[in-house]
């Protein structure tokens, strides 16, 4: 059995490299007029500008949060021999993008589109309540209990009693992304953000204030993915998906999870960093999943950047910002670029990693992992390629 | 469930409803498999212990420990608008099953790791919630 593993391991390395090959994304924002299918529609044309591809040349295709793949391939008129769709959770561009690495390894596509559309402002989505997928039925509504805010709240009022994190930590979370937002042309909040009117905006659900929440704006987002060897003559530069990791915490989730998911985040992470032959020094900037400020936190400690309940005072060292050891969500992120449930920081690990940040760029970036904390953790290491 | 003024245990969901007219004689039951004996809320048809169909409802202690709470500021209901703000708490029965909740003297301040025991409240058609109040009897 050992030798059956040690061989499926290595022939796990002899297998092709997939890169990203193309990005493309709509403005960010309000967009009146569109729907989650128009909105990915207008980021493939972006995606596949970017690379030089057409849509002909796509035989795999990969939605998220669009719901109808026969409606969306019909309108684009591609017939695809690998089609997905996936839920709207945000936890899902990881899963995506991992299951897109498989079917290129494994030659079942050769030139994958992964496309993402979010209505969520002009359809007035609130995350919560009756318009919501109701968390377990809504056993719960009697009790006033709803919303990801909320189970968040929870599992930060703990990490809180355990480990003596403060509102202050979450502070330095959301002003530091706003910084690096402040440098983002496409960013939705670029006004400066002060820890004094960090502690000035509305609890929302406590200890959580407006300001630890993402926004809710509409937009797309696309990534055309393919094989190294097809990707030379493309436009762009391509960015290699050196690992990819998954590994969730499903069961008993209806309640905040015991260890803020650090188990399943630890896990994809060591996969991911095992597959790309790398670890921690040799990340030179983060894209971390903040749909709320906490999370920032869980998967810091989960992914092993900091010790278990130290990543509040690790996150007010300045770790995270621009100049610092490691970069994170220098787009901004969700809490102040866009809330593009994860898609939009894989864009930017790409745009780190082609040079092409502009004036967030990190200097002589490498490698950037991308890790998203939540019952299905996703954890992925892109990197540069020379050619 | 969307608009309504305060959202109410719902006399249609048949495979909870034996605890919301327990909670309503004041009475905590929960369900409980019957092949391994964990228990489990809500009713669900298989048991993640240990996957097998089949439970009853069974009567616990009503007695527990706060794991967590957060303080709602924002109604999604109408009817929550006049109790904002809040209170829900997440309550780990001695039983192993965990609740949302709130505290019975909603101005009271709940603290984590604190004993609490259930008390109950009428939603009305013969139904209850269930609400939590320290344990004097276990908390110094």
């Amino acid at each position: 059995m050992a030798e059956v593993l040690s061989g499926l391991r290595a022939n796990r390395s002899s297998l092709p490299q997939v890169v990203v090959a193309g990005v493309g994304r709509t403005p960010f924002g309000r967009l009146p007029g569109h729907d989650a299918a128009s909105l990915g529609q207008w980021a493939l044309s972006e995606a596949l500008a970017d690379c030089g591809l057409v849509h002909g040349d796509i035989d795999g295709l990969i939605l998220n949060r669009i719901g109808d793949y026969q409606d969306f391939a019909r309108q684009c008129g591609i017939d695809p021999r690998l089609t997905l769709t996936t839920p709207p959770h945000g936890r899902f561009s990881g899963v995506c993008i991992q299951a897109a690495v498989a079917a290129l390894q494994t030659g079942q596509a050769d030139r994958v589109a992964l496309v993402y559309g979010n209505d969520g402002q002009s359809a007035g989505m609130r995350y919560a309540a009756g318009s919501y997928d109701a968390e377990q039925g809504g056993v719960w509504f009697p009790y006033g209990m709803t919303s990801p805010s909320a189970f968040h709240a929870l599992m930060m009022r703990r990490h809180m009693h355990l480990h003596g994190s403060t509102e202050a930590q979450l502070g330095a979370i959301a002003t530091t992304f706003r910084g690096h937002a402040a440098l983002n042309d496409a960013a939705v909040m670029r006004e400066p953000l002060s820890l004094a009117q960090y502690f000035e905006s509305p609890w929302v659900c406590e200890p959580l204030r407006r300001h630890d929440h993402c926004l809710i704006n509409d937009g797309g987002v696309a990534m055309v993915l393919t094989r190294a060897e097809q990707a030379r003559d493309l436009r762009q530069p391509p960015v290699a998906i050196l690992g990819v990791g998954q590994a969730s915490s499903l069961s008993d989730s209806a309640f905040p999870p015991e260890d803020f998911w650090a188990g399943a985040m630890g896990a994809a992470t060591r996969d991911s960093f095992r597959m790309a032959g790398l670890s921690h020094a040799d990340i030179d900037a983060l894209m971390i999943y903040d749909n709320f400020t906490p999370t920032v936190l869980f998967a810091l400690e989960g992914a092993g950047y900091c010790p278990m309940g130290r990543a509040g005072p690790w996150v007010e060292e300045g770790h995270l910002g621009l100049g610092a050891r490691y970069p994170a969500n220098t787009s901004g992120g969700h809490l102040s670029e866009s809330y593009m449930q994860g898609w939009s920081l894989q864009v930017e690990a790409v745009l780190q990693l082609r040079g092409a940040a502009g004036a967030r760029q990190v200097g002589n970036a490498a490698h950037v992992h991308y890790l998203a904390a939540a019952p299905v953790c996703t954890s992925i290491v892109y990197g540069r390629v020379q050619r | 469930m969307n608009g309504a003024a305060r959202p109410l245990p719902s006399p249609t969901d048949a495979a909870n409803l034996p605890h919301w007219v327990a909670a309503g004689k004041g009475q905590l039951m929960v369900a409980r498999c019957d092949h391994c004996g964990v228990f489990r809320f809500p009713a669900t048809r298989l048991c993640a212990h240990c996957r097998r169909d089949g439970a009853h409802w069974e009567e616990v202690s009503g007695q527990g420990v706060v794991e967590s709470f957060c303080v709602f500021h924002k109604a999604y209901w109408p009817g929550f608008a006049a109790e904002l703000p809040y209170t829900v708490l997440v309550v780990r029965l001695d039983e192993g099953v965990r609740l949302y909740s709130n505290p019975a003297h909603r101005q009271s301040c709940p603290a984590i790791g604190q004993r609490v025991r259930a008390t109950f409240a009428s939603a009305g058609d013969g139904m209850g919630l269930v609400l939590f109040r320290p344990d004097e009897e276990t908390t110094p």
